[in-house]
């Protein structure tokens, strides 16, 4: 077991590894985060393990699995070394081929490339894509080159380094110094600067200090930190490891919510590796420092990501909040000063240490510095995980990375934060993204979750999707949440479902306003705006809600009507085959019993005739 | 000798000990916070937000609980501001709305000046306050009810809704119940505030800080009457 | 009912706070539901009230007191996937199984369950069958996909 005893052994081991990773003749990376294993990357690595055993090449070629690369549409992702190109969409079919003809060839396999459709062009290396030439990406980039079930490759890329820095040559208290200088804030969306709450627990009195990761990602349409934690959880481990060493704790959790098993699964093989390198647990290189983690899995509840909720969730207790007049870092985990951060904060901490504190601070805007993960989503060409300089323009972010609309639509809105979050129409695209500008908007930047809506959407629906989410989610404490979450959520039912009156506007202004205040956790204090964002940007949506009754984007059940247009209908039937709630009888000609129908559409797509109107 | 501090509740000066609640060192000393989920000796809640109040910092203010608000040196608190009395206001008035007919919520809608519901009426007999959970948890030891359920699935619950064995059998949790008060015997009109209370709410009116001697406090504890020495034993 | 399991889930349990939701995680696992006896067992083994055990197996979505069926449906309602149209998959699943979310189908087959975001965003909308995860869905993919597992169920009766 290459146990690093100390920072010299630990210097040498990664030299040793770096020169073993370069002898590799050839080097194949694959990604399979949750994403490419969905898009069947699990079949391409057992196809081309086949071919490469059969053309004899098992010695020469490095077969490497990463996580996620950020470019999710067109997973699987296929890097070839040292040939550099990279390919898109990879099936089990193609491997045969690859194997044949670019491996053992050289040759480029021109089908398989990336070829955008906005420029026409065809991209032959990942770093050219145009996807990735406006993001700066310090964090995602890592996760191209490691394999995260080994800790060897994120030894031999500099991991560790950080962590041997701080045990060789910096006191806690100079690690605070450098953490607080570089205005690192919170990740999470509540952008604290970490360095006080660093400072904040350790100065609190108490006999154990703990330090947790919150991976509990709950917001719907987020999903950097699974990116990170699964494509490289070292770099969580060792900013924790630091942070522990700053703040003086001897015991860290990692709390992945119950629905990334994967991540929970490379996260939990991280710890033991760092255990078994001496990086983690005991005297850890050889120093008077020791420092342990658990990883653990919750229980499906989106409130537990909020710090106190999880807290409770990790004493054995249903994840309710309490108020947070006394914070956590005074009195959290068994009310011992407690020092919780986002996976994205705790993974920007060892670049921090390596290339100062000034490095990271000469990015971004004037109170929002570093890069920032963004999950971008929805209706636009490229979806996946971009990574940017804070203060780089939404605009920028869905048209320039984005590509724009997928499908020719036309984009209206982007929603940010999650459901704490707002939506902000076109005319604020030139926003900068950062903590700030956003939340002014009325919106927010929140954890990085980025879902881009066209014409299709109906803002009304969405604000109701969000409120549906929330009143699902509550822990049902306290009644501004748990009463008035559901009053606001019965009062957009009958907007969407035709009994709206213009009273009931005023009235859910004064009730979202009772929300923002009464309720005791941050959950129920921001779940009124979505529907504030939206009453403010997309009034007219709502008035033609009430006063016309009907929905402009076709999507409100209630105010939609599906029918047959018997001049163009065949007869085939297939749309009351489709359908599944048994609406569509065929007497002389077919009919759409409108009571039956629950307006789902999928009638209108079985039609091979174009016969059924949405009205 | 436990050490005092000072705060200041709506403009007056009051010496509590440290570590007391806001609210209990409001009502201690004449300021009446309305409240629903409080009760003397057991945990705070929180839960009902109907004791809420705006503390006041570096020129800032917030809006918090104040039965689980520990009191601290220099706090300055305002009970009954406009945006205290709103806030409270619709806040009853939701609970108003999911139990109509319940007399101590009625009391306490009178209280904090409810004078119409703008949500369909429900009638639920279950208000979450907390109070049969908490007695029977921390007065008598018993752990035999508990909050099951999440969200508006929330509701008071024995383990697998049968009466366990260690269950004490002592009625805490019916005694405490503030929706076990008789409702008042006036005609009460599906869907109205009651309008008995009306010389309750003229009272609030004319003096928002007095105290109407509800059957609310009356039916539980309220640290008022037993200031007062008025309250039977039970 | 036998607690052999129960009882190996729960030896060496019990030094951490967190063990009494992890013990109930691998008995959900286990069984595919809590039996009532199992956490009757836990209470007793962790020291834990019976009435918090009976909260925790009502609050978490993971845990189910009701036996879940042979195959679990899980459609994802994440903000993503309902911008790409997930209610109306969800239409389909529910039209043709004739259940409604959290319920299993009478011959034990099917469950359906919905969930708020899974982070496969990128893929939306997305669906969960059995663990593996179906991207960019449509309802006629999940009608064909369900139909093929009635059909392989049919074919290879599973083991009781």
């Amino acid at each position: 077991m290459p146990r690093a005893e100390n920072p010299k052994a630990l210097a040498s081991l990664q030299q040793q590894l770096k020169e073993k990773m370069q002898a590799w003749p050839l080097r194949v990376t694959l990604s399979s985060g949750t994403c490419g294993q969905a898009s069947g990357s699990l079949d391409v690595l057992n196809a081309l393990k086949t071919h490469i055993n059969d053309a004899g090449l098992r010695d020469k070629v490095h077969l490497r699995v990463t996580g996620c690369h950020g470019f999710c549409q067109h997973e699987p992702l296929l890097i070839l070394e040292p040939l550099n190109v990279l390919y898109c969409r990879v099936t089990p079919a193609d491997a045969g081929e690859i194997v044949s003809e670019s491996l053992v060839k050289r040759n480029v396999i021109e089908r398989l490339l990336f070829h955008d459709p906005v420029s026409g062009k065809t991209v032959r290396q990942e770093a050219d894509l145009p996807f990735f030439a406006k993001q700066d990406r310090d964090l995602m980039g890592q996760n191209r080159v490691i394999d995260p079930l080994d800790i060897g490759e994120y030894i031999a890329s500099g991991g560790y380094s950080a962590l041997a820095k701080v045990l060789t040559s910096m006191s806690p208290d100079e690690v605070l110094d450098e953490i607080t200088s570089s205005r690192l804030r919170g990740r999470g969306g509540g952008g604290y600067p970490t360095g006080r709450k660093w400072e904040q627990c350790r100065a609190a009195p108490g006999t154990e200090h703990y330090v947790i990761c919150n991976a509990d990602e709950g917001d719907p349409g987020a999903y950097m930190d699974r990116g990170l934690l699964e494509g490289n959880p070292h770099a969580v481990l060792e900013g924790m490891i630091i942070g522990a060493y700053a703040i003086g704790s001897r015991q860290g959790y990692v709390y992945v919510r119950n629905e990334y098993p994967l991540a929970v699964h490379h996260t939990r093989r991280a710890v033991e590796q760092a255990k078994e390198y001496g990086l983690l647990g005991e005297a850890i290189l050889g120093a008077d420092f020791s420092f342990d983690v658990s990883v653990v899995r919750g229980g499906g509840a989106f409130v537990c990501g909020e710090s106190t909720a999880l807290m409770a969730s990790l004493e054995g207790k249903v994840g309710e909040p309490r108020a947070k007049d006394v914070h956590t870092v005074e009195k959290g985990y068994l009310d011992q000063p407690t020092n919780l951060n986002n996976v994205e904060t705790w993974a920007n901490v060892p670049k921090i240490i390596l290339n100062g504190p000034s490095w990271f601070a000469a990015k971004g805007t004037e109170n929002s510095k570093g890069t920032k993960i963004f999950a971008l989503t929805g209706q636009v060409k490229n979806t996946g995980l971009v990574e940017v300089e804070m203060g780089t323009t939404l605009r920028e972010i869905i048209f320039d990375i984005g590509g724009g609309p997928r499908n020719g639509n036309t984009i209206k809105a982007v929603q940010t934060g999650g459901p704490s979050g707002g939506c902000l129409p076109v005319s604020q695209f030139d926003l900068p993204v950062d903590f700030d500008a956003l939340t002014e908007a009325g919106s927010m930047m929140g954890s990085g979750g980025m879902v881009v809506m066209d014409e299709s959407a109906c803002m009304v629906d969405v604000a109701k999707y969000f409120l549906n989410f929330l009143q699902d989610e509550s822990c049902g404490k306290c009644v501004p949440c748990r009463v008035g979450i559901n009053r606001m959520l019965e009062i957009l039912t009958d907007f969407t479902e035709g009994r709206g009156t213009t009273e009931q506007l005023d009235l859910l202004e004064d009730l979202a306003w009772t929300v923002s205040v009464g309720s005791l956790c941050a959950l129920g204090k921001t779940a009124p705006n979505p529907v504030l964002s939206t009453l403010r940007y997309f009034r007219n949506e709502y008035e033609s809600h009430i006063n016309d009754k009907r929905c402009p984007a076709g999507v409100c059940r209630a105010l939609v009507h599906y029918t047959i247009d018997t001049e163009a209908c065949t007869q085939c039937g297939a749309c009351a085959e489709a359908c599944p709630h048994d609406a569509i009888s065929n007497e002389d000609e077919y009919v759409i019993n409108d009571e039956l129908c629950r307006k789902c559409g999928i009638c209108q797509e079985a039609c091979p005739a174009d016969a059924i109107r949405k009205a | 000798m436990p050490k005092m501090v000072t705060i200041t509740v709506d403009g007056a000066s009051i010496r509590t000990p440290e570590g007391t609640s806001v609210l209990l060192a409001a009502l201690e000393a004449g300021i009446c916070i309305p409240n629903l989920c409080y009760m003397p000796d057991v945990t705070p809640l929180g839960a009902c937000r109907v004791c809420i109040v705006e503390v006041v910092q570096n020129g800032r203010s917030k809006m918090t609980a104040s039965c689980t608000l520990e009191a601290e040196e220099g706090m300055v608190i305002l009970a009954h501001s406009e945006a205290v009395l709103r806030a409270r206001r619709n806040i009853v008035e939701l609970l108003l709305a999911e139990a109509p007919n319940s007399r101590a919520i009625q009391d306490l809608a009178a209280r904090v000046g409810v004078e119409r519901v703008r949500y369909p009426m429900r009638n639920k007999d279950c208000v979450l306050c907390g109070r049969c959970v908490r007695a029977c948890d921390e007065v008598w030891q018993s752990k035999s009810l508990g909050f099951v359920g999440r969200g508006r699935n929330r509701h008071v619950a024995l383990p697998f809704n049968v009466r366990p064995e260690f269950c004490k059998r002592c009625n805490a949790c019916i005694d405490l119940c503030p929706m076990t008060i008789t409702p008042c015997p006036g005609p009460m009109t599906e869907g109205a505030v009651c309008g008995l209370c009306a010389s309750q709410l003229t009272m609030t009116e004319n003096a928002p800080d007095t105290c109407v001697w509800c059957e609310l406090g009356r039916g539980f504890q309220c640290a008022r009457w037993q200031l007062r020495g008025v309250l039977d034993p039970a | 009912m036998q607690l052999d399991k129960v009882n190996a889930i729960l030896d060496g349990k019990g030094e951490e706070p967190f063990d009494v939701i992890e013990a109930l995680q691998d008995i959900q696992e286990t069984y595919r539901y809590l039996p009532e006896e199992a956490l009757y067992r836990v209470s007793e083994a962790l020291g834990v009230p019976l009435i918090e055990v009976f909260r925790l197996a009502n609050f978490y979505k993971a845990f189910t007191l009701e036996p879940r069926g042979r195959h679990l449906v899980t459609v994802c309602l994440g903000t993503a996937c309902h911008v790409r149209g997930a209610p109306r998959f969800l239409d389909e699943v529910l039209g043709q199984l004739k259940i409604q979310p959290g319920q299993t189908t009478e011959d034990g087959a099917f469950t359906i369950e919905t969930v708020n975001c899974v982070g496969a965003c990128a893929l939306a909308p997305v669906v969960i069958i059995d663990g593996k995860y179906y991207d960019h869905m449509t309802p006629g993919k999940l009608r064909r996909l369900i139909q093929a597992i009635r059909k392989q169920d049919e074919e290879a009766p599973t083991n009781a």
